[in-house]
């Protein structure tokens, strides 16, 4: 009976593996050539740098929460990234001092009307070149929102292909003044205009919505 | 209730009425403070805090809160006065006394426009604390009042100053307990104040302190020192939380020289970090025949719990070549809190093995800081 019971059991755990595996088409190494996968970045990490007036003294920020959406397309010359959608909620960004926080959030993030949107970046595509067996340079370009206002923003990412994920590192300008965000100053200190931004994280492919059998 | 008991019950109840720390805090790196020059008014870190730095050091305590702006006049007069009582039982084989240290402390800072500035801080003690006295290197004598610092200080640019007077000489990773032996076995204990010329350059990733240094008029006879030295240090990987660096000092007394190298570093990983130095002192006694050589190492591992609250485990060595032969090592736990801008306290608890007489001391410190804020 009891047999009978895992028999049972184990068939439908073995056959939702299968559907969960063809469904999230693990191993973007595996799709036919030119087939686009969807991918997904969770727990990225976004983390900023700015220099103020006071020389020896920048304020560094950091967010785990990075997530993005986009498909890879494998090519011979390097892959291509398509769609990508990527989000960093603000309530997420820390300096490692809570006023320090507070004030971030309140002179860069926040809009007149006290709202605190997440930010958000957009591009359609961007093409990659191979620099070695596994590796890329993606020059992405699209649109970088903050406060909600949309902005031009480019960044160069290193990508690595690691089995069936890639890793992907970065670094790009913002400039405040392209917001109309004043620098924010505090007790006669006051950051730079330009903030160097850096994005690390790991894209692996999206599970596609099934319906059916979940563990 | 003992009389130590009622003393610290006493303090307690002064802290609760009113009280700030102003020490230097090179904790500070964990969060991208590599220097001390952006939170005090002294380059060398230490005393009295700029207005950012107050900011910063109401925001660090469990108060938290914003500071308002100074007036002019304060920015031209910055002055406060600060409490400190220390009270530490100590256990051996031997019966030891209960130490209780009260001290009020004045600082100010006058700035006389034009990039110069006076700065002084002069203190009033219920106990004298002289560094450890020995034969060759006898403490520098202590007074009720004592001025600890009195300089006068010019700025010709905004990372370049110049400075002049008596002052503790500058020293690697500028720990405020000055009983570490880092600091106690290198003439950096509270009434060592040389008279000294000094300039500090400092930078994006660098700070550079050079010095030349004669007696401050206190130091015993025959050990009136004067000398020269540096401290320079690099943000290794510009990331503002990886500070290395060096500092050499000659000392030349008619009892004696010294020669001091060490290395120090700074890491600050976030909620964390690592404060370490290792310093090492060739002596030369006119009495002896051979120099002999002082090694002295200092480890810290700290941990911010809350942005006001610091936990820290402290690891010393201590070794001295014969004929003055000495071994020692210690660990100390250290809990710090920030109550309000106005008040810190610290408790810790120190073990002390001597390995030469295999005597073990055990102290329990409980240190409050209490102080006006204009």
């Amino acid at each position: 009976m009891a047999m009978h019971h895992c028999q049972q059991k184990c068939a439908a755990i073995a056959i939702a593996a299968l559907v969960s595996t063809a469904a999230t088409g693990i191993a973007a190494a595996q799709a036919p050539a030119g087939a686009s996968t969807p991918v997904e970045v969770r727990g990225g990490t976004a983390s900023f740098d700015v220099g103020t007036n006071v020389p020896a003294l920048n304020v560094h920020g950091k967010s785990t929460s990075l997530e993005a959406r986009g498909t890879i397309r494998p090519g011979a010359n390097g892959p291509q990234l398509e769609q990508i959608e990527a989000t960093v909620p603000v309530k997420t960004l820390a300096t490692g001092m809570g006023l320090r926080d507070e004030h971030m959030r309140k002179y860069v993030f926040t809009t007149a009307d006290g709202q605190t949107p997440d930010v958000k970046f957009s591009a359609r595509q961007a093409a990659c070149s191979k620099t070695g067996a596994s590796q890329s340079t993606c020059d992405v370009t699209g649109d970088l929102s903050i406060r909600g206002t949309a902005r031009p923003f480019s960044i160069s990412l290193k990508v690595t292909e690691d089995r069936d994920s890639y890793r992907a590192s970065g670094d790009g300008i913002v400039k405040l003044s392209a917001y109309g965000i004043p620098q924010p100053s505090q007790l006669g200190v006051h950051t730079d205009d330009e903030i160097k931004l850096r994005l690390e994280f790991t894209a692996r492919p999206a599970p596609v919505a099934t319906t059916g059998v979940r563990r | 209730m003992t009389r130590g008991a009622i003393r610290v019950a006493m303090a307690l109840a002064i802290g609760i009425a009113g009280a700030t720390p102003a020490a230097a805090l090179p904790t500070m790196i964990r969060i991208g403070y590599t220097n001390c020059a952006a939170c005090h008014v002294a380059p060398q870190g230490g005393g009295v805090l700029t207005e950012y730095g107050q900011g910063i050091d109401q925001a660090q305590s469990l108060r938290g809160g914003e500071l308002q702006r100074v007036q002019e006049l304060h920015r031209r007069l910055i002055q406060d006065l600060r409490v400190v009582m220390q009270e530490q039982s100590t256990w051996t084989d031997r019966p030891m006394p209960n130490n209780f240290r009260p001290r009020l402390l004045y600082r100010n800072v006058t700035n006389l426009g034009a990039g110069f500035r006076l700065s002084g801080v002069a203190t009033i003690e219920g106990a004298s604390a002289p560094r450890p006295t020995k034969s060759y290197d006898p403490a520098a004598r202590g007074s009720t009042l004592f001025v600890n610092s009195a300089l006068v200080s010019y700025r010709p640019a905004k990372t370049l100053e110049l400075d002049a007077g008596r002052d503790q000489l500058p020293s690697g990773v500028n720990v405020p307990s000055l009983g570490a032996y880092i600091r106690s076995r290198n003439r950096l204990g509270y009434y060592d104040a040389p008279t000294q010329l000094k300039m500090a350059w400092w930078g994006k990733r660098h700070q550079v302190m050079p010095y030349v240094y004669a007696p401050g008029g206190n130091e015993a006879s025959g050990e009136r020192e004067s000398g020269a030295g540096t401290l320079a240090e690099f943000d290794l990987l510009g990331n503002q939380r990886t500070v290395v660096g060096a500092s050499f000092l000659k000392g030349t007394a008619r009892n004696g020289d010294r020669q001091m190298v060490g290395g120090y570093a700074r890491l600050g990983f976030g909620r964390w970090g690592i404060l370490a130095e290792h310093d090492v002192t060739d002596r030369t006694r006119t009495a002896l025949a051979q120099s002999f050589t002082q090694n002295a190492s200092f480890t810290q591992v700290f941990w911010a719990a809350r942005e006001w609250l610091v936990l820290s485990g402290i690891g010393e060595r201590l070794r001295v070549e014969r004929p003055f032969l000495e071994r020692r090592n210690a660990g100390q736990v250290e809990l710090s809190a920030r109550l309000a801008p106005q008040a810190t306290i610290v408790l810790g608890t120190r073990l002390e093995k001597d390995l030469v007489t295999n005597r073990l001391a055990k102290s329990l410190i409980l240190q409050m800081a209490f102080k006006t804020v204009y």
